[in-house]
């Protein structure tokens, strides 16, 4: 992999982590001021869960609730320097740079580890 | 929040994102007293949306830096595992370190270096030279394209132990007390590893998303994370980073560093405040 190739496959994966996470969050929050931020699109009745809890956010967004339409949106924003890393490790290990590759992938593991382990 | 709140918000939000993208910060600087002073909103709602803002600039302004070969991916990389490493080390102390004290530490350290970022205002490049036998085994030597100046400038990596373990105390202190993370990151690269300004401030950009998504979860999990408050925040933060890349290119080191101090200072003295007990 060419040094442009590998700066492109970082750069995309941040511009669609920015923009899915910014498409989601707008279109929550738009929705929020439709329907109000304890409200749903369909219509079914008010939920009285947070907008700070982000549990069962499956069953949330199939009801279209702008709160977890939007927490959807910040969850992909979260995650995004996640998938920047993971990708870095792809890009130096084909561009067979093994010293970057493991500093890379001891980078992605200490940043799964204190989001998964230290909570 | 009332329509009039959230477009305050986000106006603000604009402005931190456009800083930090030029700075190389996360704009938690500017959002967090924002929110609690201008807005009433609850201190911990105001740090959950500070995670949020470092994200959203460091992930908006990075997609154009690393394309645009402003960051330094290879400097960022290397960097990160002395960040998170200390982040982990940080988040661990917290629970035996009491904060009050660190907080006043930082602030005066940070107010100290404001001097000598000061010092080195006029300087458009860093001095070169051969590089280090560290510097070329790491390949920590490169270019950057300053269309400011109309060429290609080299640089390579100077005192890189120094600079690590100045990011493993970055690390530590985002870890322990949640900010200052870009500031500290800019002047390890720029003071310490006399890489470039606009190289400091967009490998610094790149990497405190990481370091911020670190204790994302954290946050999130404690319910510090509202989107009432970060949906304004996140959606200012990336409409700003996403401009501050592109005037990036336009403006000189100086100007950048000249971005930087007000920051830097600003920083310290918040940074002081929250030690001695205010809540901004």
């Amino acid at each position: 992999m060419t040094p442009e190739k590998f700066r492109g496959l970082v750069s995309t994966v941040l511009i669609v982590g920015v923009a899915a996470s910014a498409v989601l969050i707008g279109a929550g929050f738009a929705a929020a001021l439709a329907v109000g931020w304890q409200g749903s699109l369909i219509g079914s009745a008010a939920s009285a869960q947070s907008t700070t809890d982000f549990s069962n956010l499956p069953g949330r967004l199939a009801t279209l609730e702008p709160a977890a339409i939007t927490q959807l949106g910040l969850a992909v924003l979260l995650a995004t320097p996640v998938a920047r890393v993971a990708a870095s490790v792809l890009g130096f290990a084909l561009e067979r740079d093994r010293l970057y590759a493991a500093i890379t992938l001891a980078v992605l593991a200490i940043l799964l580890t204190s989001i998964f382990v230290l909570r | 929040m009332t329509p009039q709140a959230d477009l305050g918000i986000f106006a603000i939000s604009l402005a931190a994102g456009l800083i930090g993208a030029l700075a190389g910060v996360g704009g938690g600087i500017l959002v967090i007293p924002a929110l609690t002073i201008g807005f009433g909103v609850d201190i911990h709602l105001a740090i959950g949306a500070s995670i949020v803002s470092v994200i959203a600039t460091s992930s908006g302004a990075a997609a154009a830096y690393v394309r645009d070969r402003m960051t330094d991916m290879r400097v960022g990389m290397f960097l990160e595992l002395a960040t998170t490493t200390g982040a982990v080390c940080g988040a661990l102390l917290a629970t035996v370190v009491a904060p009050a004290f660190l907080y006043v530490l930082l602030g005066l350290v940070l107010l100290g270096s404001a001097g000598m970022h000061m010092a080195r205002m006029g300087e458009e490049t860093p001095p070169t030279g051969p590089p280090s036998k560290l510097a070329s085994r790491l390949r920590l030597e490169s270019s950057y394209p300053d269309r400011k100046l109309g060429r290609e400038v080299p640089y390579s990596a100077r005192r890189i132990p120094l600079g690590f373990l100045l990011m493993w105390i970055a690390g530590v202190v985002s870890g322990l007390l949640g900010i200052g993370s870009g500031v500290l990151k800019v002047l390890a690269m720029d003071g310490a590893m006399r890489l470039p300004m606009k190289v400091s401030s967009a490998t610094s950009n790149f990497m405190i998303g990481v370091t911020a998504a670190a204790s994302a979860g954290i946050y999130l999990g404690r319910g510090d994370v509202d989107p009432q408050v970060a949906a304004p925040v996140a959606l200012g933060v990336l409409a700003g980073a996403l401009i501050g890349a592109r005037l990036l290119h336009h403006v000189s080191n100086r100007t950048v560093r000249l971005v930087f101090l007000p920051v830097l200072v600003a920083v310290g003295i918040e940074t002081i405040a929250r030690g001695l007990g205010f809540g901004i």
